[in-house]
Formats: structure tokens, C-alpha cells, sequence
């Protein structure tokens, strides 16, 4: 089930009000929320139900078990190996196949293999960190395990995160499945703006730029020239921003509907003056999650400088590989690792640029990593760089002004002081629950009515 | 009555207007739904004969006519 869709919309009006009823009834609550978060992914494919499941019995299991000292390390161990199998097996198996079939080609051991073809769950590495952090959390001593196994099971399933985050921590949602904190009109305000803000963000900019620009641009980079290439690039990285943060904005505000608060999960990303900055501001729920379980147990910011740039090399490849099983992603995040490592290098120089070079070359080293990262292989990355030489293109799309402004409107949302967000909280937090509603409502049917037919699936759904 | 029963109860009835003032829309979103057999069965048959009783009203399809008046003023396809 997609947000911006009629059957999310009946959906949610059904669990919110089911919600409001059961307030007062713990268990029946947790147990309304679980159903309703299988019934939210079983829509997708129910058979993947039972992975979700065995998932969260896996991490209830480990979070009792790590707890006794004789059973501490194999616990974990073989909770995580589960965990990374899984992720592993669903998502890389047909990549490893395939790269183990072209690298025996013209060896004595060339042959046609074959294999089965894996169907990647929706939401699958999204739900696998959720539950590695929770195993990694009471391992740590950070939170008490659960000795409920509805609580793991709704921390690792609830709805509005399930597909593509915000990752939420265990020890930050854990306690408010004992005491969600009703929604007040502050509350309801600023949901009214998240939700809003995310559907004008995927349904407008996002689906609008991708079908009049960056599908027809990147899916045929052969027939490009310089301006039909730098439009796409830009014009990506201002929809797949709409698009992620679109979705984390919707999945925040709905949550707190509920009465679950979450972080914030984008701050602005293309404001940032380097890219340090910028991975503090672009999906901060993963950035984190890979600094805290993957760069610090790596050896983080421990060693020499040579082994320092080595970790976030390592670290940041890694992560473009958990993005996707291709030799593209592989690249966007080596390349992201070694910007980061001479950044660092350039910092201990004492190298600094004045702030809007350093914010302009920052959003031009992120855009032109976006290529890589849009394309959908190696040979279209490279076709793609190869237009920026041409001087005319037989296949490209006509760069429109509503295109432009679409991609103004974008970078805007990036630059509009953050305050102007909170008056129009502050305003909507005055009126009362029914204008509210009534105003949520409007402007949804407007914003329908403003989209396409049909909406495009989320980018990060593929993750 | 609490402020968020008021807060959902206006979405429930924002909900009902829209699909009064939507043609046929929430219709095609039923017939969209997954499969689940007798479920998604006795929800369609529910939601033709509230479709067939909402004909009898002849109401406007206002959504029709806004998404209409938006694209063209924008200029979106």
C-alpha cells in the first residue's frame, strides 16, 4: 500500500479511529496496530508476512537470551548472522549469481548457470536494521530487553516506518508502545503540515519531474546532449529529495496522528556546506545507524589517518551496497567514502571555502553522484557522462519552464528558513480539531487532483 | 467529546464527501484493492450499491472538475 493512494487513505482512517477507541487498552492497542501493519504489508505480498515475522521472533528471542552471560556472544552472533542472511539472501543472491557467472565466463569453467530468481520484499532492509539495533541496543546495556514479544514484533512492524524508515531506535520508540502520548492541537498541527508537505513533495515535484525529465533523460542517455543531462541530474536530486523526504514526512506525521513521535529524518541536505554536513542532514536515521553499527565497530575515528580514511571508504562503500546489489551503487558509495576522506584531509589543512563555493561544489559532487546512483547500470552511468560532451541529442525531452520551476521549487524547499514550517504549525495549532481535519482534508483532495493519474512507487521502496 | 474524536470524525465525514464529489474514483480504488476473496468481494458489492444509490443523487463530480481547471491552468499534462 502506497501513502499518496484512496485505499492508504481509507486505510488510515479506519486504524485511526480503531486507535482512538483502544486508547485506553494497552494490549489492545499494540495488538490493533501489529494486525494492521501486516494487513499494510501483506497488501504488497503476504507471503513475506512470515519473514517479518520469523525476523522479529529472531530479535525477541536474542534481545532475552544475550541477557544471560554463557549465552551473551553466540546469541548475538547468531542473531545477527540470521538477520544479515536474510537481508543477504533476498537481496544480493541473484547479484552474486550473476557476477559468478561473468567472472567463469571464458574460463574452463564457463557455463550456463542457472537459479532461481529471488523476489526482494519490499521494506526488507529497513525492517533487518530495525531489529539488528534492537539486539545491538540491549547488547549494549542501552535499553531492557522486551519480555513481550507483541513489543518487538510492533517496533519492528509498525506501518508507518515499515517500507522505507525513518529507521527508528529501539530505545526511542520502545517506550511510547507503554505510553503514546495523545495527540494535542500542537501535535495535530504539525502532522496536518508533515503529511501536506510530503504529499506536495512526492505527488507534485518528485512524480512530475521523473516522467517529465529524468525517466525520459536516463532512460535513453544515448540521445542526450549537455542541457537535456544537466537538467536530469539536477532534476533527480531534486526528486529523489522529494521523494524520500516526501515519504519520511508523510510516515512522521501519520505516526504522530497515532501518538508515536519520530526524529526528523531531513534537515535541509542541499544547504550543507560539505559532505559531512551533508550525510547530518540527507535520511539522518540511516546515516546514523551506519555510524553507530557500522563506522565505530569498524575501528570509526580509532587509528591513524590512513586507517581513519580507510574505515569511511570501507563504511560508505558498504552502504551503496546496501542500497542496491549493482556495480553503480557499489561506485556511489566508494566515490561518497573517498569525498569524505579527502574532505577530512583538506579540514586538517585548515583548507576552507568561502560558505556558498563550499555549498555549491557539495551540491555538484552530490548530483553528479546521483548519475550512478539513477542509472541502472554501469554502461548508462557512463552514457549519461558522456552526454554532457554532446552538443545536440536526438532523443531529448524539451526542457520546459514548468520543468524548471518544478526544480526551483525543489531546491527552494531546501533554502526557506525553517521557521516559516513553524508559523504554520503555530497557526494551525490555534484552530481547533474539526477545521483541522477539515483543512487536511481540502488540501489533500487538491493535491490529488493536482497529481497524475496513478502515483509512481517510492524510490526507496526498492531498498 | 475529546478533540481528536472531533479531529477523526471530520476526516471520516471529509471522506464521505469526497466520494460523494468524486464520480466514480473511489470506485476504481475498490476494484484496485488485493485480492482477498469473500473479503474484498462483500466490500465491492457494499461500495456498487452505495455507488448506485450515490448515481440516483446525480451530484457533480466537483473533483473532476478541479483536477481539470488545475492542469489546464498550470499547464500539466
Amino acid at each position: 500500500m502506497v501513502f499518496p493512494t484512496l485505499q492508504f487513505i481509507g486505510f488510515f482512517a479506519v486504524v485511526l479511529a480503531l486507535n482512538g477507541l483502544a486508547w485506553s487498552h494497552n494490549a489492545l492497542r499494540k495488538a490493533l496496530l501489529i494486525a494492521a501493519s501486516y494487513v499494510f504489508y501483506a497488501v504488497w505480498d503476504w507471503r513475506f508476512c512470515g519473514l517479518m515475522l520469523f525476523v522479529s521472533a529472531v530479535a525477541w528471542g536474542a534481545g532475552l537470551a544475550v541477557q544471560r552471560p554463557a549465552l551473551r556472544k553466540p546469541a548475538k552472533g547468531l542473531a545477527i548472522a540470521a538477520m544479515l542472511g536474510v537481508l543477504g539472501f533476498f537481496k544480493y543472491f541473484d547479484f552474486f549469481m550473476l557476477s559468478l557467472q561473468q567472472m567463469l565466463q571464458g574460463t574452463a569453467f564457463a557455463r550456463d548457470l542457472t537459479w532461481m530468481v529471488v523476489i526482494l520484499p519490499v521494506g526488507i532492509s529497513f525492517y533487518t536494521f530495525q531489529a539488528i539495533s534492537y539486539v545491538m541496543d540491549v547488547d549494549r546495556g542501552h535499553i531492557p530487553p522486551r519480555r513481550n514479544p507483541a513489543d518487538v514484533a510492533l517496533y519492528i512492524s509498525f506501518f508507518p516506518q515499515l517500507v522505507a524508515g525513518p529507521i527508528v531506535r529501539a530505545a526511542h520508540f520502545l517506550p511510547q508502545i507503554d505510553a503514546p502520548t495523545r495527540p494535542d492541537a500542537t501535535a495535530r498541527a504539525a502532522a496536518v503540515v508533515l503529511i501536506l508537505s510530503g504529499l506536495f513533495k512526492k505527488m507534485v515535484v518528485a512524480n512530475y519531474l521523473s516522467v517529465l525529465l529524468v525517466d525520459p533523460v536516463f532512460g535513453f542517455p544515448d540521445g542526450q546532449y549537455w542541457l537535456s543531462a544537466l537538467a536530469a541530474t539536477l532534476g533527480y536530486a531534486v526528486q529523489i529529495y522529494c521523494d524520500f523526504s516526501g515519504y519520511s514526512d508523510i510516515a512522521i506525521g501519520v505516526a504522530l496522528l497515532l501518538g508515536y513521535h519520530f526524529h526528523r529524518n531531513f534537515n535541509q541536505p542541499y544547504r550543507a556546506e560539505s559532505l559531512r554536513a551533508f550525510w547530518q542532514r540527507w535520511h539522518i536515521s540511516l546515516s546514523t545507524w551506519i555510524r553507530d553499527y557500522l563506522y565505530i565497530p569498524l575501528g570509526g575515528n580509532r587509528g591513524s589517518v590512513l586507517r581513519r580514511n580507510f574505515t569511511v571508504i570501507l563504511t560508505m562503500t558498504l552502504a551503496g551496497f546496501w542500497h542496491g546489489a549493482g556495480w553503480n551503487f557499489i561506485l556511489w558509495g566508494f566515490f561518497h567514502g573517498a569525498g569524505l576522506a579527502v574532505e577530512r584531509s583538506l579540514r586538517r589543512l585548515h583548507v576552507r571555502l568561502p560558505k556558498l563555493v563550499a555549498i555549491v561544489a557539495t551540491l555538484v559532487f552530490v548530483a553528479i553522484l546521483w548519475i550512478p546512483f539513477r542509472a541502472t547500470s554501469f554502461t548508462e552511468t557512463l552514457g549519461m557522462f558522456a552526454a554532457f560532451t554532446r552538443a545536440e541529442g536526438y532523443a531529448a525531452p524539451e526542457i520546459t519552464a514548468t520543468v524548471w520551476v518544478l526544480i526551483a521549487i525543489g531546491l527552494a524547499m531546501n533554502w526557506l528558513p525553517l521557521h516559516w514550517r513553524s508559523w504554520a504549525e503555530m497557526g494551525l495549532a490555534r484552530l481547533g480539531p474539526v477545521l483541522q481535519a477539515a483543512i487536511l482534508a481540502i488540501l489533500i483532495w487538491v493535491m490529488f487532483a493536482t497529481a497524475q493519474e496513478g502515483v509512481a512507487p517510492f524510490i526507496y521502496f526498492q531498498f | 467529546m475529546r478533540p481528536m474524536t472531533r479531529f477523526t470524525l471530520t476526516c471520516f465525514a471529509a471522506l464521505v464527501a469526497a466520494w460523494l464529489l468524486s464520480g466514480e474514483r473511489f470506485l476504481d480504488a475498490v476494484f484496485g484493492m488485493m485480492d482477498l476473496g469473500r473479503v474484498d468481494d462483500t466490500i465491492i458489492a457494499g461500495v456498487v450499491v452505495l455507488e448506485d444509490w450515490k448515481a440516483g443523487l446525480s451530484l457533480p463530480d466537483v473533483f473532476g472538475q478541479l483536477r481539470a481547471a488545475i492542469h489546464q491552468g498550470l499547464g500539466l499534462r
